[in-house]
């Protein structure tokens, strides 16, 4: 089965990087050039803050964009290339295809945000002359922004097994920003007077993601870094919810009629 | 499918001729662009004031909430507005104003900039800062009311106390100046200053030394390059103030020798290079800012030349 499954997942990577996906890094790289040589002069001295906030505001928007763009593709394509036919003629069980498909746009994702992490870090070097502790204690950070996207990734993958790739990308996009949304969300909760409205937004604002807990770019930009229990913590919590997600698009794909 | 190739990947001499009109569109196109536009921005009527200094539409937090994940950069979009909107104002006004004279500077518009960047990311002290040092001279409450409001998000930040004891020290009160300093000085990791500042605040307010002291600390300290060039002339001024009054005294006493004022620099010279005055090849006494004194008043007084960096008041 993970031979399977690695088998999928290495195919939809070649094909995001077939798609020229990790084009958007040259757009990244030529960003922050442009930032290191020409923010020094607008920003009064704040060229690193910038320079972080920038770079992982990019990395966050363009991992954004690629989740929910090539993630509502992954399984349409196939179904309109009918090359689906030929995937479930042979022994791949529908859950094995759905994980593979998220699993290697988890690795696309991965190579990206390590790729763009590892430019702000030489950006930070370039721009303080020499060695920057910046430009370490930013992969705390970045790797939240990892674990955002790989929810952000499945939500798109659940949406779009189900419907077509302009509504899933558009309700994707409504998570990513109810996600960041989700403490207004508690607050209503528990602020509504009537019961039926409280349960709502209660059960609403456990049902989306948090995505708020993800968010460590600004205190980053200050040197900052999240405590190993809140990393572990939003880490293990990422982890339930693809677990959870693509069990509940691996059901709805499963009740698909392809014959 | 073979004449679709063909249709469409077609060679010789017609692709040529077709690849070059295209070229020319291109270039001929480009060309009109850019002449277009550089009418249309010679031609485009000024700014409305009323409108530019409109207020911001959106209130700090509103941003906050709207920038999701990117309130960082959303904080240093305003930080460079605001610095930008002071730079602006300072090269349209039409004489050169300084960073502590931008009271006469319209800059109705530096509060809420400063106090989104704040709100957006309350970490940001060089925003706290430059609201401590540059906008009391436009909006001293707002001033007042940013650093505050830093205080209360990083109350283990000494920086901000002694911020807000500079706003206070400036509107000369010393008492609240002291009390600022003295609630800085007792977190843990300030320096030593901060308690000797809270004494010599109480103690000697207005005088002379405790300004040095005070301008010598901004300008050590990380952050904006304007805020340092401010701090360098008033350190230039309270220099330019202490050789003054030496070169007063000297003045007088040669006054009382004499019978007269001094004709020129050059008379005072032998006395003047005794007091270690840096000097020029005439003899006339240079200011920190390396421009000569002027004799004035009948050449009994002196005073900075009017072209000096050093400032007046």
């Amino acid at each position: 089965m993970l031979g399977r499954i690695a088998a999928i997942a290495g195919n939809a990577f070649r094909e995001a990087v077939r798609d020229r996906v990790l084009y958007n890094l040259v757009l990244f790289v030529l960003l922050l050039t442009g930032a290191a040589i020409f923010i020094g002069e607008l920003s009064g001295g704040q060229e690193r803050k910038i320079i972080v906030d920038l770079g992982l505001s990019a990395m966050l928007l363009f991992g954004v964009f690629i989740a929910i763009f090539v993630g509502v593709g992954l399984v349409y394509k196939e179904i309109e290339r009918r090359t689906i036919y030929a995937i479930f003629s042979k022994p791949v069980g529908r859950g094995e295809f759905i994980v593979g498909k998220y699993l290697g746009l988890c690795l696309t994702l991965l190579v990206n945000v390590v790729l763009m992490g590892a430019g702000v870090s030489l950006a930070l070097i370039y721009v303080s002359r020499g060695w920057d502790p910046l430009a370490l204690s930013i992969w705390p950070a970045i790797l939240l922004i990892y674990f955002e996207l790989m929810i952000l990734t499945g939500v798109a993958l659940l949406f779009s097994s189900f419907s077509s790739p302009a509504l899933s990308a558009l309700l994707t996009f409504f998570v990513f920003i109810i996600g960041h949304f989700s403490s207004d969300l508690k607050n209503l909760a528990t602020s509504l007077g009537s019961t039926a409205a409280r349960m709502f937004f209660k059960v609403i604002y456990y049902l989306l993601p948090n995505l708020a807990s993800y968010s460590f770019i600004t205190p980053a930009a200050h040197g900052q870094t999240p405590t190993t229990t809140s990393i572990f913590a939003a880490v293990l919590y990422a982890l339930l919810y693809v677990v959870v997600i693509l069990a509940t698009t691996t059901l709805v794909f499963s009740r698909r009629n392809f014959k | 499918m073979n004449t679709a190739i063909k249709n469409t990947r077609s060679s010789g001499p017609g692709q040529s001729a077709r690849t070059l009109v295209l070229i020319f569109v291109i270039i001929a196109g480009m060309s009109g662009v850019v002449s277009m536009a550089r009418w249309l921005d010679s031609h485009r009527s000024k700014p409305d004031p009323s409108v530019e200094g409109e207020r911001l539409y959106l209130a700090g937090q509103t941003v906050r909430r709207l920038s999701l994940a990117f309130n960082g950069l959303v904080a240093d979009w305003y930080w460079m507005r605001a610095l930008q909107y002071v730079g602006g104002k300072v090269l349209s006004a039409p004489a050169h104003v300084p960073l502590e004279n931008l009271g006469q500077l319209d800059l109705r518009l530096l509060a809420p900039f400063l106090d989104t960047a704040t709100t957006l990311d309350p970490q940001f002290m060089e925003a706290y800062e430059y609201a401590a040092i540059v906008l009391p001279e436009v909006d001293l409450l707002e001033a007042i009311r940013i650093t505050k409001k830093g205080i209360a998000a990083n109350p283990s930040a000494w920086r901000l106390y002694h911020h807000l004891g500079y706003i206070y020290w400036r509107q000369g009160d010393f008492q609240t100046a002291a009390e600022a300093y003295g609630q800085g000085a007792v977190l843990p990791g300030t320096p030593r200053w901060m308690e000797a500042m809270k004494a010599r605040m109480a103690t000697e307010g207005g005088s002379r030394d405790l300004a040095r002291e005070i301008y010598k600390r901004i300008y050590n300290e990380p952050g904006d390059s304007t805020v340092k060039e401010m701090a360098e002339r008033h350190l230039m001024q309270l220099d330019s103030l202490d050789q003054r009054e030496a070169i007063r005294r000297v003045l007088t006493l040669y006054q009382s020798k004499a019978g007269r004022c001094p004709s020129s620099w050059r008379e005072t010279e032998p006395v003047l290079r005794s007091l270690r005055l840096p000097m020029d090849s005439t003899g006339a006494p240079l200011d920190p800012a390396g421009t000569a004194y002027v004799l004035v008043n009948g050449n009994c007084d002196v005073d900075i030349d009017p072209t000096s960096l050093v400032p007046r008041k």
